[in-house]
């Protein structure tokens, strides 16, 4: 059944940004406070700089790992020009982050093939009634994984937050680094405190 | 104790045989299955033989073997590799097993790893095999866990299916404890009647063991209570049933959810969860059926329980409609969702559902840049496909004029920009036999095959040994980067040693290829521009049969180990923004800058390929 604590989340970028691990620590922090989760990754054939995109069901006990169309609450989006395939799985009214970088195309360096310009992606956001929340690179701390910066504002500044407590992520992030969790944890609480 | 933990349905499925007591676990990688066998490399459980196999029939066989010798075996593969592996399937289905065989095989509807979108349920009615199909991740642990004891009770080989949806995906899973089974001595069993197919008589009568085991499995399965029938609670007219199977079970509740919209009671609905699809639950439909006035059957891709459900129908009298893919409301492609239960629910009952429902505009998508698939920084695939187009100019042809063949893997990448190199793709090893038909076929110019190193060894070497026989002209050039790259840096033969299992070889293709009689074989390094061309030039104007083994490790791999070929830097005062290094080689290491390109440092792996296409000196590689 669908309740408060359910949330759909669609997750885009292109390989080689660390996206999938963002999906990964939801999973596992929603695990800890035994939150239903399940994470559908796709990566196809990408090793570096291919599509990558994948899908996090919260909150359900029995639910399949296909989100329908519209049918998101939350997109989280690594990559400008990615960011355009996910906005028809954004359910209206629901939340839309996007961090700013732009991965171009080999076509797009060669003058080959249009690359779309960020108000572009922001006004088709909006157009599908989404709520859009820009992080642009420039606050990335620099030397820390954009990755878990991105996860910190999904968490400081969407419904993600509200049912997934920021330390229950911090938690997660150690579990999965216990050695080293110092840089991710800064890049995380870094995009928390994010309210550019 | 039971443990929850969060894994992937192949994480699961391996953890469930683990579990159940498997002893050989054998596989050949392929999307979606790869996870399964990559897990257990990784976990090294004590007393358990675990191993990437040459192909998937080897696989098979192994896992057979040793199945009559009393032990519990899995086998691991993707629907191609069913493929592969059918022939001795058939022929073990009809003798059955001693100790318990699981097969597991992965299928991709949706298609998520470009290959046939083929519904492997087709060969449990092929081979008169039990198949499962799981509907969840925690379903892959327990499911697999069951078929081990089905495959003992029954004396039979037994199919676990998951879909991409499922193997792909991680979910909460409630992990039992290790069954109790005792050390298990191998046992040699003689029984010619069973083991060999020595004549008629014997074949025929393994056949009628065969379907009795099937029908004994479909009593095993029925009693286990795999397929779940659930009457409904409350009345209503008509009397809606619903038959899913597989993985489309998850979304029923949702799609019952959206349903209560136009006043359905989700209580008024019967619902019949296949989990066991094959031998088709003839007693649970048969029941469903005297309960409704209509159905619908959700299934992905093929309509395998839709047609039995006719037959069932028809032999009971049910005069419902049933409603499906043969009544053309739903597809046989891709994988489902809600939107098809909905879809399901709406068509029985005559709701019509609101178009703006599920229907998102496209216009964004439209947008973005498109982003076709290349190779990583520093493939020595490039170098290959670099080489091949320019020794087919240098050769006086046109490109279009000079077929070159494709296999499986990444290889295959040379049929995208900015390569364009590859024109076809059928299965694993097929570059070689294809390339022999174009010759017979009259093709006067030059025809090239490419070929992967594990690709060769996995269904090459039959079709290059045949090319050899037959005297066939051909240029054969095997692309060897040491790993099975594709499905994430698997092991195979050509693999060093040093990462071979301990005790394992090697087996060198530079030794295989000259002692199967090719005269004109030639080892080339693609990341010697120049020279990688002058031989595939000098081969093409060869007779007979050509091979040309293009040698580098994959660049993934080795960078992983802290390798770089070397160093390349722009020398800006010569660079004039000509983009040709881009335009050539793709690679994603160069970015342009406002003055010179620039080179991305932690993504370049120093091949140098760049600097060789450049003419102005304006990139210089540096070695290591």
């Amino acid at each position: 059944m669908k309740t408060e604590k359910s949330l759909d989340i669609f997750l885009i970028g292109v390989g080689g940004q660390g996206l999938l691990t963002i999906g990964e620590v939801i999973a596992e922090a929603a695990l800890a406070l035994d939150l239903p989760a399940c994470f559908y990754p796709y990566k196809g054939m990408a090793q570096r700089g291919g599509l990558v995109k994948a899908q996090l069901r919260l909150g359900r006990s029995a639910v399949g790992p296909n989100i329908p169309p519209q049918g998101a609450d939350l997109v989280i989006a690594m990559e400008v020009s990615e960011a355009l395939r996910a906005v028809r799985v954004l359910r209206p009214g629901g939340e839309f982050l996007l961090f700013g970088e732009r991965w171009l195309p080999t076509a797009v360096m060669l003058g080959k093939a249009a690359y779309p310009a960020l108000e572009v992606v922001l006004e088709q956001v909006r157009a599908a009634e989404g709520r859009d929340i820009y992080l642009p690179p420039d606050t990335l701390p620099s030397g820390l994984p954009a990755n878990l910066f991105v996860l910190g504002a999904a968490v400081g500044r969407t419904r993600l937050g509200d049912i997934l407590p920021a330390i229950a992520v911090e938690e997660a992030i150690q579990r999965r680094w216990p050695r080293d969790p110092e840089r991710n944890l800064a890049a995380f609480r870094a995009g928390c405190r994010n309210q550019e | 104790m039971s443990s929850r933990k969060l894994l992937t349905g192949n994480e699961a499925l391996a953890l469930g045989a683990l579990h159940a007591g498997a002893r050989v676990i054998t596989g050949y990688p392929g999307t979606p299955s790869t996870g399964a066998i990559e897990s257990l490399l990784a976990m090294e459980p004590p007393s358990v033989y675990v191993e990437w196999s040459t192909n998937e029939k080897v696989a098979l066989e192994i896992a057979a073997g040793a199945a009559w010798a009393g032990q519990r075996a899995l086998c691991t593969m993707k629907m191609s590799g069913l493929n592969v592996a059918s022939d001795s399937l058939y022929s073990v289905a009809y003798s059955g097993v001693v100790g318990g065989l699981v097969i597991y095989v992965a299928d991709d509807p949706g298609v998520s790893a470009g290959m046939c979108e083929q519904d492997s349920r087709g060969f449990a009615l092929l081979a008169d095999l039990p198949l499962l199909d799981p509907s969840s991740v925690a379903e892959a642990y327990q499911l697999t866990r069951l078929a081990f004891d089905l495959s003992e009770a029954v004396g039979t080989p037994v199919l676990v299916r998951l879909v991409t949806a499922i193997a792909h995906t991680s979910a909460p899973v409630e992990v039992g404890e290790p069954l109790p089974l005792p050390e298990r001595e191998p046992q040699l069993l003689r029984d010619i009647a069973r083991f060999t197919k020595a004549g008629a008589a014997i074949c025929m009568q393994q056949h009628r063991d065969l379907i009795v085991r099937l029908e004994e499995a479909g009593r095993w399965l029925r009693q286990a209570g795999l397929n779940s029938l659930q009457i409904a609670e409350k009345n209503s007219h008509p009397r809606l049933g619903i038959i899913a199977g597989g993985v489309v079970n998850a979304y029923l509740e949702e799609g019952l959810e959206i349903a209560t919209r136009w006043g359905l009671d989700p209580r008024s609905v019967s619902t019949l969860r296949v989990r066991a699809p094959h031998p088709f639950p003839s007693d649970e439909v048969r029941a469903l059926l005297q309960q409704v006035d209509m159905v619908v059957v959700l299934e992905e891709l093929e309509p395998h329980l839709e047609r039995g459900v006719y037959v069932e129908a028809h032999r009971r009298g049910f005069p419902g409609r049933i409603v499906g893919k043969l009544d053309g409301t739903l597809e046989r492609v891709g994988e489902y969702d809600v939107r098809h239960v909905v879809r399901g629910i709406a068509a029985a009952l005559g709701f019509s559902i609101p178009p703006d429902l599920f229907a998102a505009e496209t216009e964004a998508e439209q947008l973005a840049a498109p982003r076709p698939i290349t190779v990583c920084p520093g493939c020595p695939h490039r170098g290959t496909f670099l080489a091949i187009n320019r020794a087919i100019r240098r050769a006086g042809y046109r490109r279009d004029q000079v077929m070159v063949t494709g296999d499986i893997g990444c290889t295959i990448l040379g049929m995208n920009p900015p390569f364009d190199t590859v024109w076809n793709e059928v299965a694993m090893g097929a570059s070689i036999g294809l390339a022999q038909g174009y010759v017979h076929a009259g093709v006067k110019t030059p025809v090239i095959a490419t070929i992967g190193d594990s690709t060769f060894f996995h269904a090459g070497i039959p079709a290059l040994i045949n090319a050899i026989q037959h005297a066939v002209p051909l240029t054969v050039i095997i692309m060897d980067n040491g790993w099975t790259a594709m499905t994430g840096m698997q092991v195979n033969p050509s693999t060093d040693e040093e990462f071979q299992p301990p005790g394992g070889r090697r087996v060198d293709i530079a030794q295989l290829v000259p002692a199967l009689g090719v005269e004109h074989f030639f080892v080339v390094d693609p990341f010697d521009l120049d020279g990688t061309t002058a031989v595939i030039q000098q081969a093409l104007a060869l007779p007979g049969v050509k091979v040309i083994l293009s040698r580098q490790e994959c660049a993934i791999q080795a960078q992983r180990r802290g390798h770089r070929a070397g160093t390349v830097r722009v020398v800006p005062e010569n660079c004039n923004l000509c983009k040709l290094c881009i335009m050539l080689t793709g690679c994603p290491a160069i970015d342009l800058g406002t003055e010179a390109v620039m080179i991305d440092s932690a993504l370049c792996y120093g091949c140098g390929l760049c600097a060789q296409v450049c003419n102005r000196d304006a990139l210089v590689r540096i070695s290591e």
